[in-house]
């Protein structure tokens, strides 16, 4: 057996703990730690409250769980169930109220 | 009807957590415990001091679900925790970091454990500083025991003598009508008074206490002190309504009778039926706090009027920085709700959707009800003063039934005022309702504990000795615009409906209920309810004087 010369180099240890962190991470972390994402939070459960989108996925949960039976549920497969329906549900107004809200603290924090 | 709700009882832990708990016992939860956080309007979560944003020890990552172990405090994310178990044995019990519940990674399930709860609850019973009373607002309380006028509620009539007696039949009227069916005649515009009197009538325990002579015309003292006495009048009605008579009956001395009591009400001009309810009930009330010459309150009074009608409610106003709750009790003789106007159109039976129409969309009673116990935040112009920060705060307020009445009347506020035209218009939505209604997740207990995530702690205690289901038995609806409209009374006897349109009865089917305009909706407790379609065929209509005439 001949070992292949063309081999990529043998990463070291040190390289593969860092990695260089996007900028998407940067300012998630900017976001958490400045508390702000917190706040966002706060805002988006009570605007969703409001409208009734939580009542909406509690209904839909309630219906699955129903249908598959109080024990045969985990907690994963309602996440996994409502996630995508939820996303598709935001009412428009809310998702451009938190945009504005992000790029206000975007401006901010780049200063 | 058993204590408690049957879905509120403790879960089998799994396994894991079972093993969990024989070996390390409650010195996680303890531990753990220094670390929640707790927010003002009831959410935990766990704070570490240490790293400002946790992160997955196998992936570094931040989003999403984190986990935090309840052994060796290591962070894993929902994709690696299970990795976690499978490196070290036993460390199968975790915490989520945003929510503060446990989870069990092998069996990758949220699992629950009433010991972890009451850590929990702690946390936010002590969390709030200099709060003395912080363990009476949300846990046991002592309740005063409500007592009722021994027999008031009960059987009216010994069924061993009724039976001894002949049952004569009224064979001018159609003979399968349920008895108490009787037209009222209007007197000019009193149809308001006529639907509310229909739904009095066969209201059960109500019904019960003055057909069983409740009342009595000549104990009543009213008689020797001034003429007037709502409740006679009343029982005078219930005479009337029951004789066996089906001719319509003009109510005019009861008409009168409340013209007297209710004076600035005294016109033939149209009126609201809730408005006419309530003063009613407040006749009947008067009257025998005059006769009694106590001076009790509506929570314990012994009047008819509010042993059937009369619940408390419980109303939290939370002080959103710190989280101290205030909490008062009122009583109530019904339920004002606002018509929930949420985005979200109903499925119809075929599982479609039907398109949001600005003013005929669909509300549900249940979608009302569950508004009425939201938690509203009360706006920043309306700061409220904390007693715990000493100064004005953003508030938060909770309604919730911290007992149910006999008969739960829920009055649907259809006139909207705006303040800006200085006009007030009618909302036209069809409201959906149940014709069993489960108020159990509108009780305080339920309420309360929803705030704080469902965790299993004793929030109220007593309120199971009333029962928590309830049967429709009367609908107040309205037709028409707020100027000029008219008022018909549905009625729901031994399970079918009867529309009662003033002096007009006929049996009708449920479509045609639930295609008015409910506007009062009357609930009485599912055993009065059986009890009343019982037993009635056994008792004897009272022998009239003349069975042709009037």
């Amino acid at each position: 057996m001949r070992a292949s010369v063309n081999r990529p180099p043998t990463p070291d240890v040190g390289d593969t703990q860092e990695k260089q962190p996007t900028l998407e991470e940067i300012i998630n972390i900017k976001f958490i730690e400045s508390g702000e994402k917190e706040r966002l939070m706060e805002l988006l459960r009570e605007r969703l409250i409001e409208c009734g989108w939580k009542d909406e996925m509690k209904a839909l949960c309630r219906a699955f769980v129903k249908k598959k039976g109080r024990n045969n549920v985990t907690v994963d497969d309602l996440v996994h169930l409502i996630t995508p329906k939820g996303r598709a549900s935001i009412p428009d107004s809310i998702k451009a109220e938190l945009l504005q809200r992000i790029r206000t603290f975007l401006v901010s924090a780049a200063l | 009807m058993t204590t408690g709700n049957p879905s509120y009882t403790n879960p089998k832990p799994c396994k894991h957590l079972a093993d969990y708990k024989l070996n390390h016992g409650l010195s996680g939860y303890k531990s753990l415990q220094k670390h929640l956080k707790t927010a003002p309007h009831g959410k935990t979560s766990v704070g570490k001091p240490s790293t400002k944003t946790p992160r997955c020890i196998s992936c570094d990552g931040f989003q999403g679900r984190l986990y935090f172990c309840l052994i060796c405090s290591s962070v894993s994310c929902l994709d690696h925790n299970l990795l976690h178990t499978q490196s070290e044995v036993g460390h199968d019990v975790a915490v989520d970091i945003e929510r503060a519940e446990l989870y069990c990674c092998v069996c990758c399930d949220q699992v629950y454990d009433p010991d972890f709860d009451k850590a929990v609850m702690s946390k936010h019973i002590m969390g709030i500083t200099g709060d003395k009373n912080g363990d009476e607002s949300i846990g046991k309380r002592l309740v005063k025991r409500r007592r009722l006028g021994s027999g008031v509620v009960e059987e009216l009539v010994d069924s061993k003598i009724s039976k001894q007696l002949i049952s004569m039949r009224d064979r001018r009227a159609k003979s399968c009508y349920p008895l108490g069916l009787r037209g009222l005649n209007n007197l000019g515009n009193t149809c308001f008074m006529n639907s509310v009197l229909q739904a009095l009538l066969h209201a059960p325990p109500f019904r019960n206490y003055f057909l069983s002579g409740g009342h009595n015309h000549e104990t009543c003292r009213k008689r020797s002190v001034d003429q007037l006495c709502l409740s006679c009048d009343i029982d005078v009605v219930f005479s009337a309504a029951f004789s066996g008579d089906r001719a319509p009956y003009s109510p005019a001395q009861f008409l009168y009778s409340w013209w007297q009591h209710s004076a600035n009400l005294a016109s033939y001009e149209q009126k609201d039926a809730h408005e006419f309810f309530i003063s009613v009930l407040d006749g009947i009330h008067e009257k025998e706090v005059k006769s009694r010459n106590q001076n009790r309150d509506n929570g314990d009074c012994q009047c008819i009027a509010h042993g059937v009608f009369s619940g408390l409610l419980r109303s939290d106003v939370t002080c959103m920085t710190c989280g101290f709750t205030s909490t008062t009790f009122d009583p109530c003789v019904d339920i004002s709700l606002d018509l929930d106007t949420s985005n979200f159109p109903p499925k119809n039976t075929a599982n479609k959707s039907i398109k949001p129409d600005a003013n005929s969309s669909m509300s549900t009673l249940l979608g009302c009800l569950d508004l009425f116990t939201r938690q509203e935040k009360l706006g920043s112009d309306s700061k409220l003063y904390c007693q715990n920060c000493q100064e004005r705060q953003d508030s938060a307020k909770q309604m919730s039934i911290k007992r149910l009445p006999l008969v739960l009347c829920l009055h649907i506020k259809r006139f909207e005022h705006s303040p800006v035209t200085k006009m007030s218009r009618k909302i036209d939505r069809y409201l959906q309702f149940p014709l069993s209604l489960d108020m159990t997740p509108y009780l305080s207990s339920s309420v309360v504990r929803n705030r704080f995530g469902n965790r299993i702690f004793a929030f109220e205690s007593g309120e199971s000795d009333i029962s928590a289901e309830f049967e429709i038995f009367a609908a107040v609806t309205h037709a028409g615009t707020l100027e000029s409209g008219h008022y018909v009374n549905f009625l729901r006897l031994r399970n079918q409906w009867y529309k009662c349109d003033d002096a007009w009865i006929n049996e009708v089917d449920e479509g045609m209920v639930r295609a008015s305009q409910c506007y009062m909706m009357f609930y009485v407790q599912k055993s009065l309810y059986q009890k009343a379609n019982e037993d009635w065929s056994h008792l004897p209509i009272s022998p009239r004087r003349n069975m042709f005439g009037q």
